[in-house]
């Protein structure tokens, strides 16, 4: 806890993520980890066109975690599609899947990096550090 | 019995299952994100989620293969998602079976699906017998506190 409470609170700043995940475990497996990095608020789209629609609306966030594989649109035409909109927020997909054909994939549609599943906390704080969100 | 014995026995069960495998570093994690954040509960959360999910997947699974067509594409779908829990929960045994498996979905190979499903069901119903246990005993343990 005290972990947690000292990252964010040497971040100051609340940071905003957007994940993009139709499978409620992997869900509360996001929520219990943005809660121990700290300091993330985390606004949730259950597949590709909420996360789309969510954005387009004026959604200011600092990341976007966006699965593959979801029911409506799928993480990789939602981020074509965010990329069309003039969005430059980094964006990250994930996916159990993670062959070198499986991250060309995201990166062709636009994705600045890759995360295999399942979330972790070292993983998260990777991704947080990579974007200088940490 | 007393909490300390109950103790005992879980942690009994929970070295088995990281010693046989069932279960890997992810489940760990899980727990080690229950205590930090002190959420309690979360444990119970994820792996409920994940057996109901996988107790969903299996008998789509079952009923997509009795079809005189398979559709491959859609047992490949319904097998990644179970991979994608297996893995979240760190349920190692499940996961691994689930990677053969998604190989004899891409070859089309339909008794080797069948078989490949029948070694999913009973790495599933092997683990979940012992996750009721593991969440019987914290209930039993949490109810002498």
């Amino acid at each position: 806890m005290a972990g947690a409470a000292s990252a964010a609170a040497e971040r100051k700043v609340t940071i905003r993520v957007l994940l993009v995940e139709d499978e409620e475990i992997h869900r509360v497996l996001a929520r219990a980890l943005m809660k121990a990095v700290g300091g993330v608020e985390l606004d949730e789209a259950g597949n590709g066109a909420e996360a789309v629609r969510r954005v387009r609306e004026g959604g200011a966030y600092d990341l976007i975690l966006a699965d593959r594989q979801m029911p409506v649109m799928d993480g990789h035409e939602a981020t074509r599609q965010i990329r069309a909109l003039g969005v430059t927020t980094p964006i990250v997909g994930l996916s159990s899947d993670s062959l070198a054909a499986d991250v060309d994939a995201f990166i062709k549609a636009g994705a600045d990096d890759f995360t295999p599943k399942p979330l972790s906390k070292e993983k998260l704080n990777h991704i947080l550090a990579k974007f200088n969100l940490a | 019995m007393a909490a300390a014995a109950l103790r005992e026995q879980l942690n009994a069960l929970l070295s088995s299952m990281f010693a046989s495998g069932l279960v890997d570093d992810q489940f760990q994690q899980l727990q080690m994100l229950q205590d930090d954040g002190g959420t309690p509960g979360f444990v119970a959360e994820v792996v409920t989620l994940f057996c109901d999910d996988a107790d969903r997947i299996i008998s789509e699974l079952a009923a997509l293969l009795e079809q005189p067509v398979v559709d491959f594409d859609k047992v490949d779908a319904y097998v990644h998602q179970l991979k994608g829990s297996s893995a979240s929960v760190g349920a190692q045994k499940v996961k691994f079976t689930c990677m053969q498996f998604r190989q004899l979905c891409q070859d089309k190979n339909r008794d080797g699906c069948i078989m490949a499903l029948a070694v999913v069901r009973n790495e599933f119903y092997d683990l979940r017998n012992k996750f009721q246990n593991m969440l019987q005993l914290e209930q039993q343990i949490q109810a002498q506190q």
